[in-house]
């Protein structure tokens, strides 16, 4: 009793007083997911998975008390929530966990809105299912408007546990890609490209010994959209002419995917929690741990397919959206499995048989470049206007060339449609967030890892033999994350706001998890303004498990906040 | 007088937390050990039949626990010949595995063979990994307790019909450096082993039947041990298994 | 309801105007949709507020034939238009657009003028000089006088890329 007052009294010094404050209940429970093509046991909250979906309010007080039925350690991250560290639930950085049988009481303020997710720190039940969504609502009008909304939160199951696919990986990293190269591709190549140059392109992957099919470590999941595989169908439904906003959570393990609605046109409004600049599109690619909202109108009384395809083509999710239950329309076929090149290695110097442009790396000026210069070196004299609205316009859209890709990358996207596939390129924040400063200082993260023998690590160091990221309250750091491997990572920073750089300063776009393309360099900048030690790692689940992690340290800051939380810290494992 | 109170109170407030903030708890968590994985398979677990009509049973099997930084394992192979009741060959590897480069890992150990006839103890180590254009490489070099010295090769190389049909070529070779009569090894080019098999994978890569062929020769002086004790030098084997993983 | 009744309305418009709307990028959009006013026929004046990106009102109703001023004041961040027609002709509209932002004519806060009046050939610049239209920077305000029809129902909307379609539009009908 005195220790709760004691943690009221901490907040009551934290945040001005609030009217708004809500009790929630969570249990991390044993559940069965059945994907329609297989049932498994798995970890869900309330007796499900995903578990609920958590409505808060900005400006909310919220107490969430977890009960681990569990015979385990459990925890509670709530992805993209800025919160005190004590609160953030990664067992060992933040708290102890919560040991089985015992409840663990989260107690923090909500101090933004928008879509996000949480899900267990602990192990590999997040894989194994331990996620649910968070949707809060706005103290502010939002800057775009819909008529009813849905979560469409993805994920990939799998038949296995995850602790037995991270065995399966450390044993032979090729366990589960069904995608590798075969004698009859060899022949397929050799008549499409002549006998020599598919010989020579063997050997050269060979002598690397890189596959061009890595483009997924884990195949053979069933995709699934808010606990339902492609053949259960989950349903939203509609009134014709009505604005859906869609609240896509990417919750997978390890599989990005490439989402689109056959027939309608997504107004992205939202990413990974924070308004962008709406940005009309016909497909969009969302990697492990973002979101996106977006935005459809439904004009027809007719139904359409969410169709989520992985982004190496091994499997899919499926719903619909239709104005009434049981109504479906066509599931496109699967398109061809992606295969990586000889950019994704970052290896321009074994450049082959002219596969693109040469281009910079993406850095700030590279971006410039991307947005004005290239398009006033178009010759506007020579231009015609019927032409301009269709023909250079879907160039200019970046189908051809999207900068956070690899030029020549076998993984730069394009939609099913011919149409817009966003591209990191078109977001930008619909209201800065942050006053645009130079940055302090410029710490470089290289992403590395050995494919073969499945070790992932930061600047060649596994977490396990790691020293901690040391940042000082106050600072403003741009992170540089050079990807010398020929996966992508999802980056995430726990705590602080990842500020994408996409070359447009003050308007660039605020996230949680940034993706790093295989050969690329991508910036990104954060405030340092949280107190206290946070995690920061690739969201990959097996890539983070094998080492792709770091505790981030922040040095300083305000006296209210850093005593308090020495205080909670000191109290935290009298809670359970 | 109050002012300055006041700044010393900010000053060691901002200084403070520097100090708690380094006092911060330590992660213990699984996470931060070393990644530790185990495994175990029967690489081959096959029945061949040769074409002098002899029946063996045939094994290679592969256990391990470790880390990425070290491995134990336990590397057993055998054949039993169905119709004598009798092991033509027993060999159980105990030994530690380190990486040394991207690719590859040093291995020292023991290995104990105890066959049918005389047993032997050998100090083994050697080099296993993947060389460019995806060959599959172990090579050891074993030193017997009575001084002999001998070395072996393998290689493999798998072919991707599909994605679940894969034949797999195998070439072993064993070279001695000197004569051990009592177990018929001659000094030179041993013996070589190559296989041919066609798998597929029916559920995951946990079990994959094959067929297959085998081809076994004797070469050199072995060969002419081999002839004196009036058994063959050469052998052709049609081959039924299964690899498996647990 | 109410969204089944708009849905009608937009099919029934984009119809009968979508031969003009594909026709010319220009004003003089017929009866249909009125035409500009004068000055001195203004029968009433109408605040609209410019947020990001919404309209404050959403909504505006008036009498058959009333020539009305409307008073429009940017007091977002962004660039925004406020331009009367019918969602047909928004459809078209926002292609010019889209242009006039890729070529930078438009970026996020700032028009750039000097690119607005670059010569694309064919006589065609991207001047937004269209008579039921404005386009404003942050902190910007313009006047539109129109006069309607009889029978309106109309859009004013904001054809800055995604804006339309985040739901930067409003409703004229009448009484």
């Amino acid at each position: 009793m005195i220790r709760f007052s004691l943690l009221a009294g901490l907040f009551a010094l934290i945040v001005p007083p609030l009217a708004l404050a809500g009790e929630y209940d969570l249990t991390v429970d044993r559940v069965k997911i059945d994907t329609g093509e297989f049932v498994k046991e798995g970890i869900g909250y309330n007796g499900a998975s995903p578990g609920p979906v958590l409505r808060f309010r900005e400006g909310e007080e919220v107490t969430i008390n977890v009960t681990n039925n569990l015979d385990e350690m459990t925890s509670i991250h709530w992805h993209g929530l800025i919160l005190p560290f004590t609160q953030d639930g990664v067992p060992g950085i933040s708290f102890p966990g919560i040991p089985a049988g015992k409840t663990f009481t989260y107690r923090f303020p909500v101090v933004q809105s928008g879509t996000y997710w949480f899900h267990s720190h602990s192990g590999f039940q997040e894989p194994d299912g331990a996620f649910g969504a968070i949707v809060i609502e706005p103290e502010a009008r939002e800057p775009f408007r819909y008529d009813r909304e849905y979560v469409v939160q993805l994920t990939d199951k799998h038949p296995h546990s995850g602790d037995r696919i991270m065995r399966n990986l450390k044993t032979s990293a090729d366990y589960y890609n069904r995608q590798q190269q075969t004698v009859g591709e060899f022949f397929s190549d050799i008549s499409e490209q002549g006998f020599m140059t598919t010989l020579r392109d063997r050997l050269a992957w060979g002598d690397m010994r890189m596959m061009k099919a890595d483009v997924e470590d884990v195949q053979g999941f069933v995709g699934m959209i808010n606990g339902k595989g492609p053949e259960q169908n989950w349903t939203g439904l509609f009134e014709p002419g009505e604005r859906v906003r869609l609240r896509f959570i990417n919750s997978s393990a390890m599989t990005y995917f490439d989402v689109r609605i056959p027939g309608l046109d997504m107004t992205v409004v939202q990413a990974d929690g924070n308004n962008v600049q709406p940005v009309t599109v016909e497909e969009f690619r969302i990697g492990v741990a973002e979101t996106y909202d977006v935005i459809v109108r439904p004009r027809d009384a007719q139904a359409y397919t969410i169709f989520a395809e992985s982004m190496g083509r091994s499997g899919y999710a499926r719903a619909t959206l239709a104005p009434e239950s049981g109504m479906q329309a066509p599931v496109p076929a699967l398109r061809e499995p992606a295969r990586l090149t000889m950019a994704d290695m970052g290896g321009s110097h074994v450049m082959s048989h002219g596969d693109g442009a040469n281009m910079a790396d993406i850095d700030h000026s590279g971006m410039e470049g991307m947005d004005h210069g290239n398009m006033a070196a178009m010759g506007h004299g020579e231009m015609n206007h019927g032409e301009m609205n269709h023909g250079d316009m879907a160039m200019m859209n970046g189908n051809a060339r999207d900068p956070f890709y690899a030029p020549g990358s076998g993984l730069t996207p394009t939609a099913a449609s011919g149409g817009k596939f966003l591209s990191y390129a078109d977001l930008r924040a619909q209201q800065p967030l942050y006053e645009d400063r130079e940055p302090t200082r410029e710490v470089e993260l290289r992403l590395t890892g050995n494919m073969e023998r499945y070790s992932w690590s930061i600047n060649g160091v596994k977490y396990e033999d790691a020293d901690p990221i040391r940042l000082r309250y106050g600072e403003r750091v741009r992170f540089k994350f050079v990807n010398e491997t020929m996966m992508t990572h999802p980056m995430h920073l726990h705590g602080m706001w990842s500020i994408l750089d996409v070359g447009a300063d003050q308007w660039n776009p605020v996230k949680h998890t940034i993706n790093v393309q295989p050969g690329t360099t991508v910036y990104m900048e954060t405030e340092v303004d949280a107190a206290g030690q946070w995690a920061f790692h690739c969201h990959l689940s097996y890539h983070a498990a094998a080492g792709m992690f770091r505790k981030v340290i922040v040095e300083g800051g305000p006296e209210s906040m850093s005593s308090a939380l020495d205080s909670v810290n000191a109290t935290a494992g009298g809670d359970l | 007088m109050k002012r300055l109170v006041l700044v010393t109170l900010l000053a060691s407030s901002v200084l403070s937390p520097v100090v708690s903030a380094q006092q911060l708890m330590e992660d213990t968590t699984e996470r931060k050990q070393a990644l530790r994985v185990w495994g175990a398979q029967f690489e081959e677990l096959e029945y061949r039949y040769s074409d002098d009509d002899e029946e063996l049973g045939v094994w290679k099997a592969d256990l391990f626990y470790g880390t990425d930084e070290f491995k134990a394992r336990w590397l057993s192979n055998g054949e039993y010949a169905i119709d004598e009741q009798a092991y033509h060959t027993l060999e159980n590897q105990l030994i530690g595995q380190v990486p040394v480069s991207e690719f590859f890992d040093a291995r020292a150990g023991i290995r104990f063979d105890t066959p049918e006839g005389p047993d032997r103890t050998y100090a083994v180590v050697g080099l296993s990994g993947l060389a460019p254009q995806w060959f599959e490489i172990d090579a050891s070099l074993y030193a017997s307790q009575d001084g002999d010295v001998s070395a072996e090769f393998d290689a493999e190389y798998e072919l991707l019909i599909t994605n679940h049909w894969i034949l797999v070529a195998s070439v072993d070779a064993s070279i001695a450096f000197s004569e051990d009569r009592e177990i018929g090894v001659g000094k030179g080019l041993v013996s070589t082993e190559t296989g041919l098999k066609l798998s597929y994978d029916l559920i995951d890569r946990s079990f994959s039947p094959y067929i297959g062929v085998v081809h076994e020769r004797k070469y050199g002086d072995t060969a002419d041990l081999a002839r004196d004790q009036s058994s063959g030098i050469e052998d052709w084997f049609a081959v039924v298994g299964a690899r498996l993983s647990f | 309801m109410r969204a089944i009744t708009l849905f009608a309305a937009t099919l029934a418009m984009s119809i009968s105007t979508a031969a003009q709307a594909g026709g010319s990028h220009g004003g003089g959009h017929g009866a249909a949709t009125g035409q500009p006013g004068q000055a001195d026929a203004v029968s009433r004046t109408i605040n609209v507020v410019m947020h990001d990106n919404y309209y404050e009102p959403e909504s505006v109703s008036v009498s058959p034939g009333e020539t009305v001023k409307f008073v429009v004041e940017n007091r977002g961040r962004l660039v925004h238009e406020f331009n009367l027609g019918t969602p047909a002709m928004h459809e078209a509209h926002q292609k010019k657009v889209q242009m006039m932002v890729a070529h930078g004519v438009i970026q996020g806060g700032s028009i750039n003028h000097e690119r607005m009046n670059m010569d694309m050939g064919n006589g065609h610049s991207m001047k937004h000089d269209d008579p039921n239209s404005v386009l404003l920077e942050p902190g910007e305000s313009a006047e539109v006088i129109w006069t309607f029809p009889d029978d309106v129902s109309l859009e004013f909307a904001c054809n800055v890329p995604g804006h339309y379609q985040a739901g930067m539009y409003g409703e004229v009908t009448s009484e």
